[in-house]
């Protein structure tokens, strides 16, 4: 359980990074544009599709590590 | 008769049709209180897509956030990161509150704080306390709805009237069809939504600046202010933004309404699945962000007028079939997702306060009382949305402030720290409310460049955990087996060779 939690913890960190950290560091300036658009409206579309994969990845790991799933009761995505 | 009329009887027929819809579908799974509010635990993944989806994609996405982005530029954005981090959160937190609501037939989030906590008190504060913000957050649809047909009417439909008609409806639908019938509805309000956005999000470029690129550039060259934080909104920087996505991030899952959607699932897998596919859903709130800066340029800038824009642009716009199919679908994401709400707020009325209070009350009766209590709410939040307009406002404004001080008490003492006890929770909780309603009402938020409700939370946490260390945990061998439903010690000898 200690492994599942400690992927979930980093991934909890990882998509909050992306969100704040990574704005702050890189993306919070008016220019130059990356592709064609201003920073923070290009990182903010990129975001939402790299959460997923982010997620994604954290569900496959769960699945094989989760002691609790046992306990589900719906069957295995 | 004007076509903004004519829409407006479109969507009314629609709601109509879509209402009777729910009720007929939501009717054969809701004769129990379990049937009603959790749907008896036995929901799909795409029907809890469907109602967690409802729940964030409300009226103040259509409508609030374009408004948000026209008024305070690039702040705008925090609104998709939070929920992008609150669905990292949910991954674990979700399938924990499934498990436990299973193991101990929990049906509201204050079931659960009573069983963790072993404290009816405690449970009955929750209760109340939620319920109240709870109402106060229904408002936020009533406005929208408001907002729609102000402006579809052109300014002739006017007063209380849009607002009764719309919680009319509500009411019965919700009274009737229960959990299930909701999420048929937001199901189809859901498609609908993403239909008028995406369309208006492709049009608008089209039809205003010949295509994506020249948009984009424009936002560049004149909006410069509006495109970085803290830009034309200088209280809201980068350490606004931080405090405020951790804050509101922790506080989503507080919601009572997330309990009960969380218990309708079949099963944690499903939640786990929606906690990885919903932050594509966060597109849709970066098209409307960047329908707000366009109605900058398009439209000028008066600040009093930002909920509108989305609808004024669309009325510009779009052919009327369009801006029917548009308006029906904020019209409903304005109805649906107060569903939910109202049945949470009925639900834990009835069962932890009234049945709490006199513990002779059957199942049955509370279950009636639950359904009966629908109406008398919706009508009390129609009154409060008419008669405090203004304190409608700073409940909305501080709502996820006060909701969010829950976090250590549910998710730290509910899900990590076995120490916990009543009095702590309580003493965070109440030490909370204080300092981000005195920070509130003193217009020091944000305090320092940080946001009011993550300093509460602070002082909240060194109440939860001093106070606790100070008083006497609930009784080890119920603990014992409370945690260990969600930190199973090993995996069954049996299903280990099938994993």
């Amino acid at each position: 359980m200690i492994r599942m939690l400690t992927a979930w913890l980093a991934a909890v960190l990882l998509v909050a990074f992306l969100y704040l950290g990574a704005t702050a560091l890189w993306f919070n300036r008016p220019s130059p544009l990356i592709l064609g658009m201003p920073p923070l409206v290009f990182w903010f579309l990129v975001v939402p599709i790299v959460t997923p994969l982010v997620l994604g990845t954290l569900y496959l790991f769960d699945r094989r590590y989760n002691p609790q799933q046992d306990y589900f009761t719906d069957a295995s995505g | 008769m004007s076509e903004g009329v004519i829409i407006l009887l479109i969507a009314l027929a629609a709601v109509i049709v879509m209402t009777i819809g729910g009720i007929l579908y939501g009717r054969r799974h809701s004769r129990t209180l379990d049937g009603w509010l959790v749907n008896s635990r036995l929901m799909g993944p795409f029907l809890v897509w469907f109602l967690l989806g409802t729940e964030i994609y409300t009226a103040f996405t259509f409508q609030g956030l374009a408004g948000y982005a026209y008024v305070n530029g690039a702040a705008a954005y925090y609104n998709v990161a939070l929920n992008d981090v609150a669905y990292a959160l949910g991954f674990f937190l979700l399938p924990a509150f499934w498990l436990l609501g299973r193991r101990f037939s929990h049906v509201t989030q204050s079931d659960f704080v009573a069983s963790r906590y072993q404290s009816r008190g405690l449970g009955i504060f929750v209760a109340l306390a939620t319920a109240l913000i709870m109402i106060g957050y229904i408002d936020l649809n009533i406005e929208g709805l408001g907002a729609v047909v102000h402006v579809i009417s052109g300014g002739s439909i006017a007063g209380i009237w849009p607002d009764v008609l719309g919680f009319v409806v509500l009411g019965f639908a919700v009274m009737f069809g229960g959990i299930r019938g909701n999420a048929w509805q937001s199901a189809i309000k859901d498609i609908l939504m993403f239909i008028a956005i995406v369309t208006l999000f492709f049009v608008v470029p089209f039809h205003f600046f010949h295509g994506f690129g020249p948009m984009f550039q424009e936002f560049h060259a004149k909006l410069g202010s509006r495109m970085v934080m803290p830009g034309i909104a200088p209280k809201m920087g980068i350490l606004w933004l931080v405090t405020t996505v951790l804050l509101t991030s922790m506080g989503q899952w507080m919601w009572p309404q997330w309990f009960g959607i969380s218990y309708t699932a079949r099963g944690p897998r499903s939640l786990k699945l929606q906690a990885v596919f919903m932050p594509l859903y966060q597109l849709i709130k970066w098209m409307v962000i960047v329908i707000g800066f366009a109605a900058v340029l398009l439209l000028g800038y008066h600040k009093k007028e930002g909920n509108n824009v989305v609808m004024m642009l669309a009325g510009h716009v779009l052919p009327g079939w369009m801006l029917a199919v548009f308006t029906v679908a904020a019209v409903f994401s304005a109805i649906v997702p107060a569903g939910p709400i109202i049945m949470t707020s009925a639900g834990l009325l009835a069962r932890n306060v009234y049945q709490k209070i006199w513990p002779k009350t059957s199942d049955a009766t509370t279950y009636r009382l639950t359904r009966s209590l629908v109406l008398p709410i919706t009508f009390l939040a129609l009154v409060l949305a008419e008669l405090a307009p203004a304190l409608i406002v700073v409940v909305l404004l501080v709502a996820y402030d006060f909701i969010a001080q829950l976090f250590p008490t549910i998710v730290i003492g509910g899900l990590f720290w076995k120490r916990a006890t009543k009095e702590g929770a309580l003493a965070g909780i109440l030490g909370g409310w204080i300092v981000a309603g005195w920070l509130l009402l003193t217009h020091e938020d944000p305090w320092h460049g940080i946001n009011a409700g993550f300093v509460a939370l602070i002082v909240n946490l060194i109440l939860f955990f001093g106070v606790s260390l100070m008083t006497r945990p609930a009784d080890s061998a119920f603990l014992q087996t409370f945690f260990e439903t969600v930190y199973p010690k090993k995996r069954r000898v049996s299903s280990v060779g099938s994993k």
